[in-house]
């Protein structure tokens, strides 16, 4: 009987499910319409309206089907793929190009985005400058705009923003997706600290450099945002590794492991957020009482953030992103939401409440501008 | 004990959702208080330096900006000097440039834009060569290699 209850422990009537969405509903309409919805044009109009409906339809369904991650990965994922599509639009338009030349460089041009982080921590300690060639408060995507949302979201979010903020992620949390079994699936948890070891390393080389040097030779992620015009050998060698990079640590590895290996191994932002999990009021937390040790979580987890001794310890480790993958996996609702003091096993569905509306708010509207834009651009491609 | 942490730690969450809830209506404004923070200023070595010198001739306008050797804990031995030119640039540049303002010609520079070639004859041993010579949105801009011996 017991066992009967906790399925789906989650899970909320229709009725209850709708009162619980309604908060989520109006404030994103009034963050996505200003108040104001406008439908004059009728594919604007259209955008809005689907981003607004996808938006709340998939916060409504975690509510009623208690199933955290399957609706988060929709959105994250979507959100990755429009703010691409939106990015290599917006370029193709300006630029007519997806590379920047060295006239954005020296114009200062270029768009700023979360990664670079780590790497302007040291200059702007001792140089008291920024060693990026980006905006400091103007135009997209400018440096002071991306550096409150990150430093918000990781404070409150902590290793969550690698869930339900960063605008890569999506990537290989969708081909980590791909397939159904793992082709690989033992990879050696020690792995997980390389992060640290890409953060120092690039913190030292872009402090002694005084050039954001992830940006300029590893990101990834520039084979779906932006990249130096290929002009040199420098610059070829460049290209290379970066799309070298995407296709094994984005794509391949995600498919063959079912993990997120760019995140898990790579990202040096990931290991800032990581630390930050430290301070952050949300978590998840194992229920000893509950968990019958079936290591599910384990399996499931696309971080290696759960070992088979945190499950024993009853502590899921500070590597966690909040994703709900390991929580959606649990039968028994063991591993759950919860908050920093709160006992474990207690407030379950409190903590779940609280966490999923302020990260899923976050992700909402975050990502809302660049859903828009991008359903807008098809719909125009389509009509 | 355990009531305060459970105390504690709900506050700490309802304060979470207080700062997401605030946090896009008021991002313009928390913007501009960040870029007021000492080190919010691009490095030198990405904006060019300040402006030293400006010279205008007819319809345009050359900057010469201050030579940049910014380093991490101190000066470097190598930098560059950037030259912008404004307004209607003329489709071929010949100018004599003294960056350091000591009243002698550093070097001379060549550039024919329609062809993007660009000729440095150095005057002075400190001049290294052309790192960057490239059409802007203002016109033209040139970073000239420097060192400091």
């Amino acid at each position: 009987m017991d066992n009967v209850l906790k399925i789906g422990g989650n899970r909320k009537s229709f009725g209850k499910s709708i009162l619980y969405t309604l908060p989520m509903f109006l404030i994103t309409f009034m963050f996505m319409t200003g108040g104001r919805p406008n439908f004059s044009d009728l594919s604007s109009g259209l955008a809005l309206l689907t981003a607004f409906l996808l938006v709340n339809i998939l916060y409504f369904l975690m509510h009623f089907t208690g199933k955290t991650d399957r609706y988060r990965a929709i959105l994250f994922i979507i959100f990755a793929l429009s703010l691409s599509y939106t990015l290599i639009h917006n370029m193709l338009e300006v630029r007519k190009s997806m590379s920047f030349s060295q006239a954005d460089i020296l114009e200062c041009k270029i768009p700023f985005c979360h990664l670079v982080i780590p790497m302007m921590i040291l200059p702007a300690a001792f140089t008291k400058s920024i060693i990026f060639p980006g905006s400091i408060l103007n135009g997209f995507a400018n440096i002071s705009t991306m550096i409150v949302l990150w430093l918000v979201a990781t404070l409150v979010l902590g290793r969550g923003f690698c869930s339900w903020g960063c605008f890569y992620g999506g990537w290989d949390d969708g081909f980590s997706r791909f397939g159904k079994k793992p082709l690989i699936k033992r990879i050696d948890g020690l792995w997980k600290w390389m992060p640290f070891a890409v953060l120092m390393m690039v913190m030292l080389t872009a402090a002694l450099s005084m050039m954001p040097t992830y940006c300029s030779w590893i990101c990834p992620f520039k084979a779906v945002t932006e990249f130096e015009q290929v002009t040199s050998v420098e610059s070829a060698a460049k290209a290379g590794i970066f799309l070298s990079l995407f296709g094994g640590l984005v794509i391949v590895l995600p498919v063959m492991t079912k993990k997120r290996t760019q995140c898990s191994f790579l990202c040096p932002l990931g290991a800032i957020n990581t630390l930050s999990n430290k301070i952050t009021p949300f978590m998840v937390k194992i229920d000893k009482n509950d968990c019958n040790e079936c290591f599910k979580c384990v399996e499931a987890c696309p971080l290696y953030a759960i070992t088979r001794d945190d499950i024993k310890e009853g502590k899921v480790s500070m590597f966690c992103s909040k994703c709900g993958k390991c929580v959606d996996a649990c039968s028994r609702n063991a591993i759950h939401y919860g908050i920093k003091g709160v006992p474990s096993g207690t407030l379950k569905n409190f903590s779940r409440n609280l966490f999923l509306f302020v990260s899923f708010l976050f992700m909402a509207i975050f990502s809302a501008g660049s859903i828009i834009a991008s359903f807008h651009g098809l719909l125009k491609l389509i009509f | 004990m355990k009531k305060i942490k459970i105390i504690a730690g709900i506050t700490w969450a309802f304060l979470g959702l207080f700062l997401i809830i605030i946090l896009f209506p008021g991002l313009n404004s928390y913007s501009v208080s960040v870029s007021k923070l000492p080190f919010m200023k691009l490095n030198p070595r990405y904006t060019g330096g300040e402006v030293a010198n400006q010279i205008v001739a007819e319809n345009c306008t050359l900057d010469i900006r201050k030579p940049v050797f910014n380093g991490f804990l101190k000066e470097r031995n190598s930098g560059f000097v950037q030259l912008d030119w404004h307004g209607k640039v003329p489709e071929m540049i010949n100018d004599s440039i003294d960056y350091d303002h000591d009243g002698y010609k550093d070097f001379c520079i060549f550039i024919d834009r329609k062809n993007s070639k660009t000729v440095l004859n150095p005057l002075n041993r400190k001049v290294k060569g052309v790192a960057i010579s490239t059409p802007t949105s203002y016109g033209w801009a040139v970073r000239v290699e420097l060192s400091k011996e």
